[in-house]
């Protein structure tokens, strides 16, 4: 068995991490590029949303390079993205290839046994005992929380630093040491040694650069090919941003959601405009504006996929934020005919709004 | 107190409860005409852009009445069945229209879970109270309303004509003639009958839907893959039209079951945003049908 998953930002470090831990053999499709999302295309309905055939592409370009396996997370909501694994299994039979799907769904859906089988599924492919294999779980999860924290720091310091650029390299380099070590102990270790290194940064505590907040999407804001690398550019414009999704915000989100205790604050702030879910992390959205505005943030960026369901109605909401508290939102829609110059074009401008606003020179709405 | 019932979206599946409740209270109603040209036109003005049709059509019956009434029912459908959504969307319908829609009287937006009595009832008496304080007649016109959504027959069933074909899709698109450009009728006139996904009872459709790697958590969706996967099997029709808005996420999904279920079965898929020309609708609907005559000769 030779397992693969679809990229979703930074996962596929822990996702090395978990698989060495366990000593099952893995293939890495490549880092998301343009041949992947035509790949996907080409095989996808002209009408899903682009996370689906971004992901259709990772799995052609791992069966190529010889996988056999595809580990996918599953949901039951409103969205979309419940239906994908079902989807994906018709598209390869279709194709004549046999591959088989692992897909993790919460057990209330499957049931704790079928849970259960799935995951043995993988890991009695594992070399390591019971105790071996929840030591490499747990240091998976260590290295997803790590890299998590590392990408906020640099994303946040990127407007702080003396050096211009300094912290782009830092997180750059940390990611490509961190896929070449060969043992989870080592990883952590690198990841460890990178954040010391990002704590160590001369930053310019006077300086007052433009935040952004970027909200949306759980996948298209993650994933940076598919917004076309927007934080690493607005690392390079100088301009500090933060972004509260993250895959360690799922795992911890997903798991406390039977219990109605997850993302208390988000929802909390949510609520005077959208009280209820609404399927995928439109009140997440939501919650994170109103959130962004309270922590003196200068704006806010909405990325989601064209057609997302749960983002359209978040999207006909944030115009009201924005005017009652008077803080500029942009939505981008993103689909696989998005193209670089008009994007980029949007959030320079975007930015130089926010500046202008400082200067007091006009204002919102 | 005059309440306003826009007819968009599930008026067309629930509205002998909706009306019968709100007559029963005893309070006036004002319902919008059937959708033409002005009414879609207020709803492209005042609708976010990225929203399928039948989300835009109703924004337009909301326009449309609310100069004229002081209170108006904008179903927050969150489930009509256990454990299934309808689309993200409506459980948003209140804040979209909300925010997008100036000056809008008040409205009744409180979740409708309609999977059974007792976790309707809330919603009715709730309402009910907006209206009168008599618990009584509250309690009186719910069970009046629910009486007569039971005895409410919904679709089509007709194969008295030469060719058959199923109509497939989400209720609004069906029964909204204007927006489907009184299909029904150009098949009706092309010696075609139509059946709709009423004539399969649930519990076939449970048994299709079976089928399914992955339990299908939008009812629309259940229905649309049950229908279409029965007739196909039981060799009930001639041919399949998917009648599905422009956009529509539960659509891209559904047609792609569909078409994996039924292989090369005579199947076709109907666009609809507010920009389809007539013309270009009745050369596929001919074309279609000339193929389906073709192939029983």
């Amino acid at each position: 068995m030779k397992i693969t998953a679809p990229h979703l930002g930074n996962v596929y470090i822990a996702a090395k991490a978990l698989f060495d831990g366990l000593g099952i053999e893995y293939i890495m499709p490549p880092l998301n590029n343009k041949e992947a999302l035509e790949m996907g295309s080409l095989h996808s309905p002209e009408e899903i949303c682009l996370p689906y055939k971004i992901m259709v592409g990772n799995y052609i370009q791992a069966i190529e390079k010889g996988a056999d396996t595809v580990l996918l997370p599953g949901s039951c909501g409103p969205c979309r993205f419940g239906k994908y694994a079902e989807m994906q299994m018709n598209l390869f039979k279709r194709m004549g290839k046999n591959i088989n799907f692992i897909v993790i769904d919460a057990p209330g859906d499957i049931g704790i046994k079928e849970l259960y089988n799935r995951i043995n599924q993988i890991s009695r492919n594992s070399r390591k005992g019971k105790a071996g294999q929840i030591k490499a779980l747990l240091r998976a999860v260590r290295v997803m929380n790590l890299i998590d924290e590392i990408e906020e720091k640099a994303h946040y310091l990127a407007g702080y630093e003396v050096n211009k650029g300094e912290c782009k390299k830092l997180l750059n380099s940390c990611k490509r040491d961190a896929m070449n070590t060969n043992s989870p102990r080592d990883m952590i270790m690198v990841l460890e040694e990178y954040k010391n290194r990002l704590d160590n940064v001369k930053i310019d505590k006077g300086k007052n650069p433009i935040k952004i907040a970027i909200i949306g999407e759980i996948y298209t804001i993650i994933e940076p090919f598919s917004n076309l690398y927007i934080e690493d550019k607005l690392m390079d414009y100088g301009v500090a941003t933060k972004r509260k999704l993250t895959p360690s915000w799922w795992v911890k989100d997903t798991l406390l959601k039977p219990t109605k205790l997850n993302s208390l604050k988000i929802k909390r702030n949510a609520k005077k405009y959208l009280s209820l879910g609404v399927g995928g992390h439109g009140r997440e959205c939501i919650g994170e504006a109103v959130l962004a505005q309270k922590e003196g943030f200068d704006g806010a960026i909405q990325i989601f996929p064209l057609g997302c369901m749960p983002e359209i109605v978040s999207k006909v909401i944030l115009p009201t934020i924005s005017k009652e508290k008077d803080f500029p939102i942009m939505s981008l829609v993103v689909d696989e005919m998005t193209g670089e110059a008009g994007f980029v074009t949007r959030v320079e401008a975007f930015i130089d709004l926010l500046e202008r606003r400082r200067k007091n020179v006009l204002s919102w709405s | 107190m005059i309440v306003g019932i826009p007819k968009g979206l599930l008026y067309y599946k629930y509205y002998p409860f909706f009306t019968t409740f709100f007559q029963e209270l005893g309070s006036e109603l004002v319902i919008s005409p059937d959708t033409n040209k002005d009414i879609l036109d207020e709803g492209v003005k005042y609708c976010v852009d990225d929203a399928c049709l039948p989300v835009k059509v109703f924004h337009g019956h909301v326009a449309y009445l609310k100069d004229k009434c002081d209170i108006i029912l904008i179903p927050r459908f969150m489930q009509v069945r256990s454990r299934e959504y309808i689309c993200p969307k409506f459980c948003g319908l209140p804040e979209m229209i909300k925010n997008s829609i100036p000056k809008m009287p008040r409205i009744i937006d409180k979740p409708i879970y309609a999977i059974s009595r007792r976790k309707l009832y809330p919603w009715a008496r709730e309402i009910g109270r907006i209206i009168t304080k008599d618990k009584k007649k509250i309690k009186n016109a719910f069970n009046t309303a629910l009486i007569k959504q039971d005895k409410f027959k919904l679709g089509f069933n007709d194969d008295s004509q030469q060719l058959t074909v199923a109509i497939v899709g989400h209720p609004y698109n069906i029964f909204d003639n204007y927006v489907n450009m009184n299909i029904v009728e150009k098949l009706n006139r092309l010696g075609v009958g139509v059946v709709t996904e009423e004539v399969v009872e649930d519990s076939l459709i449970d048994e299709e839907v079976k089928r399914l790697y992955k339990r299908p958590f939008w009812t629309f969706a259940r229905n649309s893959y049950g229908f279409a996967s029965n007739v196909y099997r039981e060799n009930k029709v001639n041919g399949i039209i998917y009648i599905s808005s422009f956009a529509c996420g539960i659509d891209s999904v559904v047609i792609e079951l569909i078409k994996e279920r039924i292989g090369n079965f005579p199947f076709l898929t109907l666009k609809i945003d507010e920009h389809t020309g007539e013309a270009g609708l009745d050369t596929r609907v001919e074309a279609f049908v000339d193929m389906l005559g073709r192939e029983i000769k």
